[in-house]
């Protein structure tokens, strides 16, 4: 093995990492493939982990479908998305994985507390600790 | 007999460490009551998903089973914990989707048997239960009919509209559909999961892209009432889930599909 120090996150512990992201209210990790919650954490009121998953991943299947429209020759390959509202920002981290998936990260943020760059950065050390 | 579930609960309960056999279909293997691995022989297991994948050739596998196991592989920086979790959960809830509605074999249960890739993730008889309700809910509304996972994968020669968009799976599908391997077979071919391969082959249905058994892709339009056509039809392969399927299939075809744009709409 290399020098470089590499923590090892496993999949059931990697969301209390997104959620000490600042700003972080709750976060899921989906299997895109099957539409499953592999974990999530602290979901809002009335959210039903399994739909919000299934739901979470037809709207990413959108809006690869869509890119693969708009930009037709280029790979559609998406790395993250961030959809921000009036409430706060979505982020999700679209991970490629060898055998199936993707694996999705998804956290939402508080609109005042959280910096999106910070945030951006911070997920996508912890996929890449993740799955190297 | 009772029916998997419940005998894998009372396994659950008894915190057994062990085997259980399921005649020649799969074996699940517990620790301690929990669930730490599943193998079904219809899908793929996680080792030909490893090597499917290319990261670990299956020869490595094997010596790693014999020596070191799941430590060894993960020391030798092959797969990231992560990823030997991701690889291991998708493929016991794979072989659960088969493995579960499974009956007529007395199952065995040899007490002290593991399984080398189990003991990184576990599972509970409910969750998993629950899971492949959820899966099966899932496919049945991507395209009602279930004869599209058991029949040979033949592919639309042109498309019924202008273009199409394709995912990962489903290109696979459709470079090695050669109209007779079953969406199972294509599976195992691809190194994907079985539950991927049925999904896209429903999407593919879903988009009118597959020709079933007894109808052409698109229903042609009919000038006249041609009384000489058969108005019933067995359902293909052996029978589907399902109530049998009464009228002439080219419009059953086009019902459902004008069904699920209906429900898409809405």
């Amino acid at each position: 093995m290399t020098a470089r120090e590499v923590t090892v996150l496993a999949l059931d512990s990697c969301l209390t990492e997104v959620m000490a992201i600042p700003g972080a209210l709750d976060a899921m990790l989906v299997d895109h493939t099957s539409g499953m919650a592999v974990s999530f954490s602290g979901q809002p009121n009335g959210v039903d982990a399994d739909k919000a998953a299934a739901a979470l991943t037809e709207m990413l299947r959108a809006s690869m479908d869509g890119l693969a429209r708009t930009c037709p020759g280029d790979t559609v390959r998406i790395g993250d998305l961030l959809i921000s509202t009036d409430q706060g920002h979505h982020l999700i981290r679209v991970m490629d994985t060898l055998f199936e998936g993707p694996l999705v990260i998804y956290v939402r943020l508080d609109a005042e507390r959280s910096n999106i760059a910070l945030a951006r950065h911070r997920l996508r050390a912890i996929s890449e600790q993740l799955l190297a | 007999m009772p029916s998997l579930d419940t005998l894998l609960s009372g396994l659950a309960k008894e915190r057994a460490t062990g085997a259980l056999r399921i005649g020649r279909t799969g074996t699940v293997y517990l620790d301690d009551g929990r669930i730490t691995y599943m193998t079904c022989t219809r899908v793929p297991g996680a080792e030909r998903l490893l090597a499917a994948a290319g990261r670990v050739p299956e020869s490595a596998l094997r010596r790693m089973q014999s020596d070191g196991g799941t430590d060894r592989l993960l020391e030798e920086g092959r797969v990231t914990l992560g990823e030997l979790q991701y690889c291991v959960l998708g493929a016991v809830l794979d072989a659960a989707f088969f493995l579960l509605p499974a009956t007529g074999t007395r199952p065995k249960f040899r007490p002290g048997e593991g399984h080398w890739l189990g003991g990184r993730w576990y599972f509970d008889v409910p969750g998993l239960v629950r899971e492949c309700a959820r899966r099966r809910a899932r496919l049945a509304e991507t395209w009602p009919r279930a004869d599209a996972d058991t029949a040979p994968v033949r592919l639309a020669p042109r498309l019924a509209g202008q273009s199409v968009t394709l995912t990962d799976v489903q290109w696979e599908v459709a470079v090695r559909a050669d109209g007779e391997a079953t969406p199972l077979e294509l599976a195992k071919r691809m190194g994907r999961s079985g539950y991927a391969v049925l999904l896209a082959v429903r999407r593919l249905a879903a988009a009118g892209l597959i020709v079933t058994e007894e109808a052409a892709p698109l229903p042609q339009r009919v000038k006249r009432l041609d009384l000489s056509r058969p108005r019933t039809a067995a359902p293909a392969g052996g029978g589907p889930l399902g109530p049998a399927v009464n009228g002439d299939p080219t419009d059953i075809e086009l019902l459902l599909r004008l069904r699920k744009a209906l429900e898409e709409l809405s």
